[in-house]
């Protein structure tokens, strides 16, 4: 091995979550990078630690008329509506592209109805290609389902008790920030059978034009990310890895090494960068050479030994 | 970052050494930020004004652009020698009707009307030299508010008459052409049998919904750089829905900026 394929290489930043095996904790985020696939001349996939996909549904959607983004200070809100290519096409079209790269392919999926998230989980279950599922019940671009799935312990431990009865692939369940306790449905979706929390999805916000006087997105209210919920997600990922007895995946605001540290001294497993990416769409693999090298030079032995250490008493 | 041309206010110019970039198709951009500036958090979409390969085989392109915000604010602040982000050439430029019928690659026949408006001057630069270097005649139509507006008019006034063609100017206020709207000129010359088989546009929403409108009533063909606001430029985020005439929706920054005039819903 080379002096710069060594370096690359160690020190190793393989990491578990929950029944997931990855290359390194650095994922890319829902709605932030497409289905990888299209973006193979823009970053380097193989070296990302998973990618998970666009949320997909039964069918295509068109997603929501413009305006669908506004800048914000420290970030952007979207209300992008869920636009996507369905998933018998990401099966069928996608997936074959994907499967032998080196990061774990997670698929989003949202739906309407419980029976849609059952027909999706049963759809992709029989593909190797997918290393686990990540179930939307938190999108707040959507007028109707989605969102009432992620606010309520009942609603969403059933949920996650329908799917897991569909698919033996992992579950990671998205959690909302837009509810007072996060942690409340992080324990439901524990006792409906998920394997694996992921949190934050955006924070509901709002901005107005004010040449205009109107609001600046076609839907009122959009989702809020970039680095301004940063300080937000991190609390929600150190109350969830406390109180639930389940691996989190970190994401919100993540963009510098210092960054995904935080989230996994909070007690994430991994993280999932999303926004970042549309400033540069080699964030991710600049991550995973940057934590390697302050593993090394911090004379860090793993990632294992960072994930909750804030938690810990001194 | 080679240098910043200060044009009369609020315009400027960049000129931005890039190691490793295709050079851009007419109508084509690029994402650009600051240098070293955290905010705004976005970059910008410029379109690609002008470019030249330097003798090192890297590509000088230069960015035409206005003042109107934070972001575009940040980039008439940089400085010659800082390094800035920039991603591209992006997007889909002029093409179909461009190269079909007036064509800058020299397979078609017939002439070409340009319209800008403002700074959507910096949209149709490649593509007048581009029609120039063919030896296809086109006429450059230039509406701006105010003289200053105008703010390469002799650049346009130089690549048209190469061709033939020629440089007709208006302002809202008189202070340079005709007072009046760009459209009044264009509708005129289209009455009057200028030639043109085919329309380019960029400017603002107003404008190229009006010259939509017009090259339909004359049965002429055309295309339009459109802007939205954009999150990433490079189809990740799917923020900047154009919605067309089928009720569907199109990415400006994958399917465009550059749209045939009768495909938008305007």
């Amino acid at each position: 091995m080379s002096g710069d394929a060594a370096r690359r290489s160690s020190p190793d930043l393989s990491t578990r979550v929950g029944p997931l095996r990855l290359q390194n904790p650095i994922l890319t985020a829902s709605g932030t990078f497409g289905y990888g696939l299209e973006f193979a001349d823009r970053a380097d996939l193989h070296r990302l630690g998973g990618l998970v996909t666009k949320g997909l549904s039964l069918e295509p959607l068109a997603g929501n008329p413009p305006v669908r983004i506004a800048e914000t200070r420290g970030g952007m809100l979207n209300s992008i509506g869920l636009q996507n290519i369905g998933v018998d096409r990401f099966l069928s079209d996608v997936l074959p592209g994907l499967k032998d790269l080196p990061p774990k392919v997670i698929v989003n999926l949202f739906g309407y109805a419980q029976d849609e998230y059952v027909r999706l989980a049963e759809r992709v279950d029989p593909y190797e290609g997918v290393a686990a599922v990540e179930l939307n019940v938190s999108c707040p671009n959507v007028s109707k389902g989605g969102i009432e799935f992620g606010h309520d312990p009942e609603i969403l431990a059933g949920l996650v008790r329908r799917v897991r009865s569909a698919t033996g692939k992992p579950i990671v369940v998205k959690l909302s920030p837009n509810v007072t306790s996060p942690q409340d449905l992080g324990r439901a979706a524990k006792d409906g059978g998920a394997d694996i929390l992921s949190a934050v999805n955006t924070f509901v916000g709002m901005a107005i034009d004010t040449a205009t006087m109107r609001p600046v997105l076609s839907t009122v209210r959009g989702g809020l990310s970039g680095p301004a919920i940063k300080p937000l997600a991190l609390r929600i990922v150190f109350d969830v890895a406390r109180e639930v007895d389940l691996p989190v995946i970190g994401i919100g605001g993540i963009e510098t090494v210092d960054d995904v540290l935080e989230f996994l001294l909070a007690g994430a497993s991994a993280v999932q960068v999303g926004t970042a990416l549309f400033r540069d769409p080699r964030t991710a693999e600049r991550l995973v050479d940057g934590l390697r090298e302050r593993l090394r030079t911090g004379g860090i032995p793993s990632v294992d030994s960072l994930i909750g250490a804030a938690a810990r008493p001194e | 970052m080679l240098d910043v041309q200060a044009l009369p206010l609020p315009y400027f110019l960049l000129r931005v050494r890039v190691a490793a970039m295709e050079p851009a198709e007419p109508g084509q951009f690029v994402m650009v930020a600051g240098a070293n500036r955290p905010e705004p958090y976005l970059r910008r979409a410029f379109s690609v004004y002008d470019q030249e390969a330097a003798a090192d085989g890297s590509l000088v392109i230069s960015l035409l652009g206005k003042v109107i915000g934070r972001g575009t604010e940040a980039l008439a602040a940089c400085l010659p020698g800082e390094r800035i982000p920039v991603l591209g050439p992006l997007g889909r430029g002029f093409h179909s009707v461009a190269s079909r019928i007036s064509g800058y690659d020299g397979s078609g026949s017939g002439r070409a009307a340009l319209v800008a408006g403002g700074i959507g001057s910096a949209g149709l630069g490649l593509l007048a030299q581009a029609l120039a270097r063919a030896g296809r005649s086109f006429d450059f139509f230039y509406g701006g508010r105010s003289a200053e507006d105008l703010v390469e008019a002799e650049t346009f006034r130089r690549l048209s008459e190469r061709t033939g063609g020629r440089l007709v100017k208006t302002t809202e206020d008189g202070s340079a052409g005709e007072r009046g709207l760009i459209t009044v000129p264009l509708k005129a010359g289209l009455r009057a049998g200028a030639g043109y088989t085919t329309v380019c546009t960029c400017g603002p929403h107003g404008l190229m919904a009006a010259v939509a409108g017009i090259a339909a009533a004359s049965g002429v063909v055309g295309e339009a750089a459109t802007e939205t606001p954009m999150g990433c430029g490079y189809g990740a985020c799917l923020g900047c829905a154009v919605t067309l005439k089928n009720g569907g929706y199109a990415l400006c920054c994958r399917q465009g900026p550059v749209f045939r005039l009768d495909e938008v819903a305007w």
